[in-house]
């Protein structure tokens, strides 16, 4: 393991490099280059700058994001964010103002199927 | 008829004095704890820690004649010299703090002097992990007042403050900081604070902010190009390079119910 169990905070004013692997929930409010993963919720403040390829459970983005960005459950991309790179999630909120230069894939037909199938 | 013999676990006590207590001051409450020992039926052999006296040869002797308990009598500092032997041991640590700093003590639940006594007797024993700096061990936490290195976790990610700011280390401290949390001395991992100020702007008046970031792990190194000062439990290190890694071996010390973890 390499992170917490509970929250993880890398803040405005440092800079992280490298494969961040997390089980609870993560803020970043610095500069991250590298990959970010979390079966919890990100949050990506205002202040952040990522250069990774992202990974979480749920996901509010508000920063600078040059990378993809994969999502399992919900994604909230907030009016002062600018994300470039491909989109994958289930659920996606686009505030106005917010710029989003990549391709958006939805998966909530696959996980419904998917659903569906373990009903029966 | 069959004589039944039941075996008693004898607990052989062994306690180290600190070398300052031997000054006048603590002459009175150091009869006064013997005297408790006695009477709880805990006293065990005494030797005084000196400056050219090696705490190794010394705990190793009494562990091989079947010592299960080392007893420091002191302060932080007298914890510090010997905790790498103790820990080598796997014997029980026990502690009655006399003079300061006694933080250790604090975080243990244990009140100065005489009344350490009755929970050394009562032995409510933990085991909580032991971290190690560059081979050296440390229980409370490290510290670095001006830190501006980088600092690799786990070996999978490095983070580097933008500008110089503070980093701590905890294993069982609270924080000096401004988070209240204690660090859990039982979950393997180590907590860690960097806190760097921020761009204050165009507003010279305006009150400094910082940035902290929280992160646990298991294994650190810092490296920096100019050595830099750490603090291991009081204790002051300066080198260019920091391996801090939790200790295979845990630590059974002896707490009171009042311990703040």
């Amino acid at each position: 393991m390499s992170a917490s169990q509970n929250e993880t905070i890398i803040a405005e004013g440092v800079k992280m490099d490298g494969d961040f692997v997390s089980q609870g929930h993560v803020v970043i409010d610095g500069d991250v280059t590298g990959s970010v993963q979390t079966s919890q919720s990100l949050r990506v403040g205002e202040t952040a700058k990522i250069h990774a390829d992202i990974s979480a459970g749920s996901a509010v983005i508000a920063g600078e994001v040059e990378g993809n960005v994969r999502v399992v459950d919900r994604l909230d991309i907030t009016e002062t964010a600018m994300i470039h790179g491909d989109v994958e999630t289930q659920v996606l909120s686009v505030a106005a103002g917010a710029q989003l230069n990549g391709r958006v894939t939805m998966n909530q037909s696959n996980q419904s199927n998917a659903e569906a199938s373990e009903a029966d | 008829m069959r004589r039944r013999q039941k075996l008693i676990k004898i607990n052989m006590y062994y306690y180290i004095y600190d070398e300052f207590i031997q000054d006048k001051r603590y002459e009175k409450e150091l009869i006064r704890i013997e005297n408790r020992l006695a009477d709880l039926g805990i006293t065990g052999k005494i030797s005084r820690l000196a400056l050219f006296r090696d705490p190794t040869e010394m705990i190793a002797d009494e562990v091989s004649r079947g010592v299960s308990t080392v007893v420091a009598v002191g302060n932080d500092q007298t914890v510090r010299k010997i905790i790498d032997v103790v820990a080598d041991q796997n014997v029980i640590f026990g502690l009655i703090p006399l003079g300061t700093p006694n933080n250790l003590a604090k975080l243990l639940g244990l009140p100065e002097g005489v009344p350490a006594c009755d929970i050394l007797s009562a032995r409510s024993i933990e085991t909580i992990d032991l971290g190690s700096v560059n081979g050296r061990r440390f229980i409370s936490g490290l510290s670095v007042p001006n830190f501006s290195a980088e600092i690799t976790y786990d070996g999978k990610f490095k983070i580097e403050p933008a500008r110089p700011g503070t980093l701590e280390i905890r294993n069982l401290a609270g924080a000096e900081i401004s988070r209240e949390t204690l660090a859990d001395p039982r979950d393997g991992l180590f907590e860690t604070t960097i806190r760097v100020g921020l761009k204050k702007g165009w507003n010279f008046f305006k009150k400094q902010k910082y940035g902290e970031s929280l992160l646990t792990s298991r294994r650190l190194a810092i490296r920096s190009r100019e050595p830099i000062s750490l603090i291991a439990d009081g204790e002051e290190m300066i080198d260019k390079r920091f391996d801090i890694r939790m200790n295979p071996q845990p630590l059974q010390v002896i707490t009171s119910r009042r311990r703040m973890f």
